[in-house]
């Protein structure tokens, strides 16, 4: 019998980058197969182009011995592929069921057929046990619950193959072991699925085989069951250890930013931030952990002055700076590299300069009594454009023409160079490569040794524990506990941002989503 | 021209890796001159078509458009060009300092009808020495205009309205309240027409030097367009509104306050407005007429330079002027032709349409001029 | 007491009713654009577009309903000139919006002179009109009866295209679409629904609509004047915002301004008639100030355009 799925010897190519350098691989019919790689390693790429979102430049695509070209991912849906994606694809304003059958609606006279809609829907979701109310508003729903919709609409489609692209970056440990339970029921139904990640955790945990990438090449396929993380590891970095820095030992100095049960609220007046008070002081780095979702940003966000705080007090430098503005906060001593740094830290259509000199526009050299001085745009921008190794023709070239990772040090470079007593970095490293990632953390490390605060926030755990020197864990928007660094293992934080104080064990998983 | 940091700045082309060498930014500005003129080619057939539809030579139509623009005895269709240019330009300048701080001000018609009327009613009712009556009345249409647009801006700040409703929305209550206080408080009966007496003759701003009808509101404008570039490139102030425009979140984020340079905006859109009011009323009708400064679609016509030349106070003058020409040229040919000069403004909408589709213009995206 | 009554009696409420029906029809098609994603700000030239078509389709053929049909008809045209190059040509959609308001003026004005050789306004006997309907029985009701009696065909029409509407968005699979379209079009696309498609279709929809409107603007007064639609367009774009896209929505919203409307022109006994005529627009910025203020967002980082 033909394997289920094979690709054979794809290539993409963006420009000069190869991401798909002659890729195969074979999959079996009930499998659950990993596709394990780091960042850039060209899973996503490959992935796509299997879904027919992308062509490939070559290779071929084959389903049980027949060939397939997809012109786009409504031909690899007929052909029995189903996609979960990293940033889910649902309209939010619309019902389960409704996100479920759109576009292959059921009808009746010209209307839809709710009730066979919800009633297929549920039938579906009761034969794969994905608990859900086909009623209920997908905005209303959470994570977890929506991932689970994501699948829906797949199997709904009559899927085989369903690809899943990193589903545990949104979900807590609970969620994802509920998650784990579906996809395995799935496999006892004979369906193959492939899951994307760089956790090796999950791929020993779920996973039958693995197929390990690097640089755009297969560098490894492994039964599980014959494997160990270590081995992992080195197939997809081709290194031992991953990163280094160095952590000098620093003696925090005097209270730079004092948060004293600080409240934020939304529109519904329900908590977002619930009563966190934290300190951080000069020469120290501390860290934030949590699950995505869980008050961190709404925190930062009234902490740099964008959002309005309910309760509480924040004081920088010893100034009261609760209810100010932002160029308030900027004053009293507080720069900011944001999460979004494409929509929120840079603006595109302006030129490199021009982005460079954000927040110092008031003040000499950048300007003199309201008048800009040319010549101290252009020897500011030289200056960190040099030092920071700014990838770029020349300063007055449009931030557009830069790249994701060029960008982010456009970003770091004008906060860090704001010399503010309190930095507050929001997933600094992401989507960087390796090389950028020990650079910017490097360069968080000067920072701090410098004498300045840093409140750092990031989801990558490993990130947190090696700039850290001390770690706060948020979950439901407070702060549930505070680990120093040296004593912060994966499990003890991860123990936390679920809220267990013992083993985590999967719990039956219970209908959600009534309002 | 002094170089800038953004002079090189071009249209994003996003995803692109290697860096933009120069030779791209000058291709890029030729490429825009390029679309502008292949548009108006473009725009100008399609005029012609509709030209021979309705029976008239296209040939001759466009002939006497041309002369009606630029020629006449002793060139006096040109200096009708330019005075016409002179509140469109205004208008359109108005229209782009708001926009290149990414507001929308809609509401130039009302504020430059108000601003016409509060020139005329200070130069009237206002006892000030000669010398002074001129540049105060000119203040009061300036006050007028940016009082009224500030309101707008008060809307949306404190009530959340959004700009682009509330300025077109305010625009009728505007003209309705001028009407009214024309007619019933401040009519010069003797006149058969809805008009204010004729202002004090120091309050007018005198003809130019030469014997033409060219008046010193040229010198008022070009004022306005020096200062607005100046602005724009020169000043902190500028750049932020730059920025707010290009990206109002990163301008928050650093430390901008949207709401004073909303505010700011909009003042100084409303006021250059309310400005083009008192020219039109000081220069060149001497009172104010109820519908005089509205009819012309001054600030249509200006708003929409404003939105093709992508908000550089350069760009707008251009594009203003090459509005005026045709309008006036329009006129002109109808009287020679018959053809009716509402053609200019079908001519107009069908350039910029055919622009805003040649390079998938963004208004406001493009930062050069 | 006798000065209220003036103002507030049974014309009142039926010259609402005759108000409300082109900004309501206008409206209808406005939020079928914005559902899609689309910000249509051409209503107002699409209906002046109908309205002068209408005359011309009524005059030319002697009958009202091929002026209504050539109406449509150009309306439709015309928005597909906005569809092609906002959605096909990615040009920005409220500056093509706003030329294109523009070329109705000019191109209206141009062919009433061109075709009729008048100025100003265009009358004629040839310009079949619709009758008054009488609802017969109905029309004797206390009270609901004069104001529901006594109107064109295309009121009652706006009536159940609001129906119409609401079972589309809500209860059709192109409406479940198009929704879609609006909310999330990369998702929409990802399911084998073309965001293009989605987009012309509300487009060329709304010009129908509007095409529908200015007949109901030009053919119940069996005239075109310059510039009829006054403004009409711009509150229907209003409505379509307090309605929240919404077709009950919409109706409720233009309902408010077409009572404005009609309330100020009562007054114009007692007030002059130009402050009269603002009511109607203060009543409705009143409106949207007083609907802002309730929905009361928290301040996020949106574009000024958006209200910060």
């Amino acid at each position: 019998m033909p394997p289920e799925l094979e690709l054979h010897s794809i290539v993409k190519r963006f420009g000069h980058v190869l991401a798909n350098d002659g890729i195969s691989m074979t999959v079996d019919q009930g499998e659950i197969r990993a596709l394990v790689g780091e960042n850039g390693a060209g899973k996503s790429t490959l992935m796509s182009v299997l879904y027919g979102e992308l062509r490939p430049d070559a290779g071929e695509i084959y389903l049980r011995g027949e060939r397939q070209i997809f012109r786009s991912p409504v031909d690899a849906i007929h052909a029995g592929l189903g996609m979960v994606h990293q940033s889910f694809m649902l309209f939010p304003s619309l019902s389960v069921f409704e996100n479920v059958i759109y576009g292959v609606e059921p009808t009746s006279r010209g209307l839809i057929d709710r009730r066979r809609a919800t009633g297929e829907v549920r039938d579906i979701a009761e034969r794969y046990g994905l608990r859900v109310n086909p009623s209920a508003k997908v905005a209303h729903l959470p994570v977890g619950v929506r991932q689970r919709v994501e699948i829906l609409k797949a199997l709904y489609r009559g899927a085989d193959i369903l690809i899943l692209d990193e589903p545990t970056g949104v979900l807590t440990p609970q969620e994802g072991e509920g998650l784990f339970e579906t996809l395995r029921a799935l496999r006892a139904q004979g369906k193959t699925i492939l899951f994307i990640t760089h956790k090796l955790h999950e791929v020993m945990r779920l996973c039958d085989n693995a197929t390990v990438l690097r640089d755009g090449r297969v560098t490894a396929t492994v039964r599980v069951a014959a494997t160990t993380p270590e081995e992992l590891s080195r197939f997809m970095t081709g290194r031992d250890v991953l990163l280094h820095v160095e952590k000098p030992a620093v003696e925090p100095g005097r209270l730079m930013l004092g948060v004293e049960q600080l409240t934020v609220l939304d529109e519904a007046h329900r908590h977002l931030v619930a009563d966190v008070s934290l300190e951080v002081r000069a020469g120290e780095i501390v860290g934030i952990a949590g699950v995505a979702g869980n008050g961190q940003t709404e925190l930062i966000e009234a902490l740099v002055g964008l959002r309005p705080v309910g309760a509480g007090r924040v004081m920088l430098q010893g100034r009261d700076v609760t209810h100010g503005s932002v160029a308030d906060h900027r004053r009293a001593g507080l720069a900011y590299v944001p999460e979004d740094r494409v929509h929120v830290g840079v603006a595109l259509g302006a030129s490199l300069a021009e982005n460079l000199v954000m927040g110092f526009q008031s003040r000499p050299p950048i300007s003199r009594r309201g008048l800009l001085r040319l010549d101290g745009i252009k020897e500011f921008a030289r200056r960190l454009i040099h030092r920071y190794s700014i990838k770029v023709s020349r300063a007055s070239a449009p931030a557009s023409s830069l790249s994701g990772g060029n960008l982010q040090k456009v970003t770091l470079a004008r906060e860090l160079s704001h010399d503010a007593p309190c930095l507050i970095a929001e997933q600094p490293t992401r989507g960087l490569d390796i090389g950028a990632i020990e650079f910017v953390q490097q360069q968080l490390l000067d920072y701090r040794a410098k004498g300045n605060a840093i409140l750092l926030v990031s989801a990558e755990l490993s990130e947190i524990r090696a700039l850290s020197d001390r770690i706060l864990v948020m979950l439901e928007g407070k702060i549930v506990g505070e680990v120093p660094g040296a004593e912060a293992t994966e499990s003890r934080l991860g123990m936390m941002m679920t809220g267990a104080h013992e083993e985590v064990t999967p719990r039956a998983v219970t209908a959600e989503g009534v309002p | 021209m002094t170089s800038t940091l953004a002079d090189t700045s071009t249209e994003s082309e996003a995803g692109t890796v290697a860096p933009i060498p120069r030779w791209s930014a000058i291709r890029s500005r030729a490429r825009r001159l390029i679309a502008f003129l292949l548009s108006s080619l473009i725009g100008l057939v399609i005029g012609g078509v509709i030209i021979g539809i309705t029976g008239h030579n296209p040939v001759d139509a466009y002939r006497a458009l041309v002369d009606g623009a630029l020629f006449g005895p002793n060139f006096v269709n040109l200096v009708s060009t330019i005075n016409r240019a002179i509140p469109i330009v205004g208008m359109g300048l108005a229209a782009a300092i708001a926009f290149r701080a990414g507001f929308f001000n809609l509401g130039g018609e009302g504020q430059l009808v108000l601003g016409g009327l509060a020139s005329a009613l200070a130069a009237l009712y206002v006892p000030l020495p000669a010398p002074l009556l001129m540049p105060a009345a000119v203040l009061c249409g300036a006050l007028a205009g940016g009082l009224y647009a500030s309101f707008a801006a008060f809307l949306q700040f404190r009530l959340a309205v959004p700009l682009l409703i509330s300025t077109l929305i305010l625009n009728y209550p505007a003209r309705d309240f001028a009407t009214y206080l024309t007619n019933h408080h401040f009519r010069d009966i003797a006149t058969g027409m809805n008009e204010t007496h004729t202002v004090p003759d120091a309050a007018r701003i005198p003809l130019l030097p030469g014997g033409t009808e060219l008046h010193a509101g040229l010198f008022i404008l070009l004022s306005i367009l020096l200062g607005a570039a100046f602005l724009t490139k020169r000043t902190t102030l500028g750049y932020e509104m730059n920025m707010a425009g290009l990206n109002p979140r990163f301008a928050r984020y650093g430390g901008i306050s949207l709401q004073r340079l909303g505010y700011t905006a909009m003042f100084a859109s409303g006021a250059v407005a309310g400005t083009v009011g008192a020219i039109l009323v000081l220069a060149e009708f001497g009172r104010y007429i109820d519908g005089a400064l509205t009819d012309p679609l001054y600030a249509w016509t200006g708003l929409m330079a404003a939105l093709l030349a992508g908000s550089g106070p350069f760009g707008v003058a251009a594009a203003g002027l090459f509005f005026a020409a045709l309008e006036t040229g329009a006129f002109g040919m109808e009287q020679t032709t018959n053809v009716p000069q509402e053609l200019a403004q079908v001519l107009q909408a069908i350039i910029i349409l055919l622009i805003v589709s040649r390079t998938g213009l963004r208004a406001g995206e493009d930062r050069t001029g | 007491m006798s000065e209220l009554h003036s103002i507030f009696n049974d014309t009142l409420l039926n010259s609402t009713v005759r108000s409300v029906a082109p900004i309501l029809l206008a409206g209808l098609g406005g939020l079928l654009c914005a559902r899609v994603g689309v910000f249509n700000v051409a209503l107002e030239g699409l209906m002046l577009i109908g309205a002068f078509f209408a005359v011309v389709g009524s005059y030319y053929s002697g009958h009202a309903m091929v002026g209504v049909v050539t109406a449509i008809a150009a309306g439709a045209l015309f928005a597909t000139v906005l569809a092609v190059l906002a959605v096909s040509l990615g040009g920005n959609e409220v500056v093509i919006g706003i030329a294109l308001n523009l070329l109705a003026t000019g191109l209206t004005v141009f062919l009433m002179r061109t075709m009729f050789s008048v100025q100003g306004e265009f009358q004629d006997d040839r310009i079949k009109g619709f009758p008054a309907l009488s609802l017969g029985p109905v029309g004797n009701i206390p009270i609901l009866g004069p104001i529901v009696s006594g109107h064109t065909w295309i009121v009652y029409c706006s009536w159940l295209l609001v129906i119409a509407t609401y079972v589309l968005l809500f209860r059709m699979p192109l409406g479940l679409r198009m929704r879609g379209v609006g909310e999330l079009p990369q998702a929409a696309a990802s399911l084998g629904v073309s965001v293009r498609k989605m987009q012309y279709t509300a487009l060329i929809l709304s010009g129908a609509l509007c095409g529908l409107a200015g007949a109901q603007l030009s053919l119940s007064l069996r005239l075109f004047t310059e510039n009829m639609s006054a403004g009409r367009g711009w509150i229907a774009v209003v409505a379509v915002m307090l309605g929240q896209a919404n077709p009950f929505g919409v109706l409720g919203a233009s309902a408010l301004f077409g009572f404005a409307d009609a309330v100020g022109f009562n007054l114009q006994g007692n007030l002059p008639s130009e402050l009269t005529g603002a009511i109607p627009y203060v009543a409705t910025l009143m409106a949207l100030a007083i609907y802002q203020a309730r929905r009361r967002a928290t301040r996020s980082a949106g574009t000024p355009l958006e209200g910060s």
